[in-house]
């Protein structure tokens, strides 16, 4: 019964603890966010092709090519996520020849393809 | 001898490449597997197909049905191996395998951001939360004066991305292209959101609400993402302000230091790094409402078809869906194994899962697995069983659950939007004995 005070005291220390991820977990956490997303990417990571310079430093501005890579649409697609990306991200919108090249590239490279997007058969490796 | 060797080849090639083709060449036209592209099938899958007569026409067996690419993984210190959807922002799933603890872990949490990770605050017991419009006295309270001033709760409560499941949406739609894996069942401790919404007062023309957090978006402009409920959500005794998670601090990649949970509801309303709840009479318009945003079709739509979103719905409860936990897609077990013990988890968004169900005949038939009754409302439930192999070879496992209105999962990903929400078919894990 006399370590009850110390229980308690034990357990109060213990709920102000839980407050706070360890500092340094928690910021090396963030600072390891960060560095994933200010990796800088070669513009090779997409396929060889007119109009891939162009997608590359328009689209990687906000966002890096995981997003371009994974997609797999129609020409159509691409273009109207071309306007949903202007109304919905703040991008600046895109028109005329500029846009015609780029929605051709990504249609082109990244259109629908007949596997998913997720790894190979892992009986065949 | 030189023709025969050709179908070996040229299988997967074309499942790759063409899958309606190969369809056309490799399925007789009753449906059924014929003998020398049977015997490529299995080839090709590096097996025998013991319930080869049993597979529908027109089906890629799982084995196949996946991507050219491998998956990367993320490395980062207390995150488990998760498979990487993309770096900026990032994102990572939780592989299905790992999903085997009752109460998801920090480090097989999977990440969903919109926008930036913000830093570390130095002080999070100061951190605050404001709510503020439909209501008689707008409030700002520190989590500490939360934590005070209102009862503390510790759920077990499922938090999933609303866009989970996406990859099996056929044409592709947009976003990250999620399997099963963008879900969570952890214990969360913090006030019911209820409570900190009388004390402010609630105004009978409160109708919604609408969400924000710290995190910036992408472009540098706004908030990372803003959504908002309906206010009978927010009322819900299990709609949580958490500052903690398992009983430690929640991970600064989960929203430290405090954050909404709406269990069963689409994730991105479970708003990280929370600052501020605003009541409103009509529904909010932060970035993430509207359009096809986390919307579904009220009218089925053709799959790939064009749509504005004008006349969509909301996606609020999320679907029946269920994850095999104990053993991995494309596990190998010695020959000779005859019977498995199989587990896992279902949940069902608002509601719970009635039936869970497993197949290891192609759906020919279904066998009923043992299930248990969730902790508390809004979590997961697990499932689990023994199957019967009668013989060495390929096998997929095809797993179902059953909510309790009664609606099973799917065979295929149903109701096919722009961007990917409600996909919930029947998943496969593919496994090899011998």
């Amino acid at each position: 019964m006399r370590l009850l005070p110390y229980a308690a005291v034990a357990l109060l220390l213990c709920a102000s603890a839980t407050i706070a991820q360890t500092p340094d977990l928690a910021q090396r956490q963030a600072e390891a966010a960060a560095a994933l997303a200010e990796q800088q990417e070669e513009e090779t990571v997409l396929a060889e092709g007119e109009g891939r310079s162009e997608v590359f430093g328009y689209c990687t501005a906000c966002h890096n090519t995981a997003l371009i890579r994974r997609s797999a649409f129609t020409r159509e697609r691409w273009d109207e996520l071309m306007d949903w990306m202007a109304e919905k991200h703040g991008m600046n919108p895109l028109e005329g020849e500029f846009r015609t090249s780029i929605v051709d590239y990504l249609a082109r490279h990244y259109g629908p393809r007949a596997r998913g997007p997720r790894g190979g058969n892992p009986f065949l490796n | 001898m030189a023709n025969q060797k050709q179908p070996e080849r040229s299988i997967q090639e074309l499942y790759r490449d063409d899958p309606e083709r190969a369809d056309a060449l490799v399925w007789g036209r009753r449906g059924a597997l014929q003998g020398a592209a049977l015997a490529a099938m299995g080839t090709a899958l590096g097996a025998a197909i013991p319930f080869a007569r049993h597979m529908p026409g027109g089906l890629v067996p799982a084995a196949l049905a996946q991507g050219a690419t491998q998956p990367q993984f993320l490395q980062m210190e207390g995150k488990a191996s998760l498979i990487m959807q993309g770096e900026r922002p990032l994102n990572a799933e939780t592989p299905e395998h790992l999903l085997d603890d009752p109460i998801t872990p920090a480090d097989k949490f999977f990440i969903r951001n919109n926008g930036n990770v913000p830093d570390r605050v130095a002080d999070p017991r100061a951190w605050k939360i404001r709510i503020d419009g439909e209501v008689n006295t707008p409030i700002e309270l520190s989590i500490a004066e939360l934590e005070q001033r209102f009862e503390v709760v510790t759920r077990r409560l499922q938090m999933e991305c609303g866009g989970n499941g996406r990859s099996g949406f056929s044409p592709q739609a947009a976003g990250n292209q999620w399997g099963n894996g963008a879900i969570s069942n952890a214990e969360w401790t913090g006030v019911r959101l209820r409570d900190v919404l009388r004390a402010a007062g609630v105004k009978d023309s409160a109708k919604f609400t609408g969400q924000h957090g710290a995190d910036t978006h992408l472009s540098a402009q706004g908030p990372a993402i803003s959504r908002g409920m309906r206010i009978e959500k927010a009322m819900d005794e299990d709609t949580l302000i958490c500052f903690r998670m398992n009983g430690a601090a929640i991970p600064q990649m989960h929203g430290a230091p405090a954050r909404l949970i709406v269990p069963g509801w689409p994730g991105s309303l479970s708003q990280k790094w929370f600052t501020r709840l605003e009541v409103l009479n009509a529904p909010h318009t932060g970035r993430g409402m509207g359009g096809t945003s986390y919307r579904i079709p009220v009218r089925p739509i053709v799959p790939g078809s064009r749509n504005n979103g004008a006349d969509f719905v909301d996606m609020e409860s999320m679907p029946v869906r269920s994850v095999l936990s104990s053993h991995a897609h494309g596990t190998r077990l010695p020959a000779g194994t005859r019977s498995l013990d199989i587990r896992g988890h279902a949940w069902a968004g608002d509601l719970s899962v009635r039936d869970m169900h497993v197949s290891t005949d192609f759906g020919q038939s279904w066998q009923a697995m043992q299930l248990d009754a969730p902790p508390n409302r809004h979590s997961w439930q697990r499932w689990q069983g023994r199957i019967a192999l009668p013989s060495d070879g390929y096998y997929e496992i095809w797993y179902r659950a059953t909510d309790s209105n009664g609606r099973m999962q799917p065979h295929v990903a149903a109701n096919w939007n722009p961007q990917g929400y409600g996909a919930n078919p029947i998943s496969r894990v593919a496994i090899l004995i011998g």
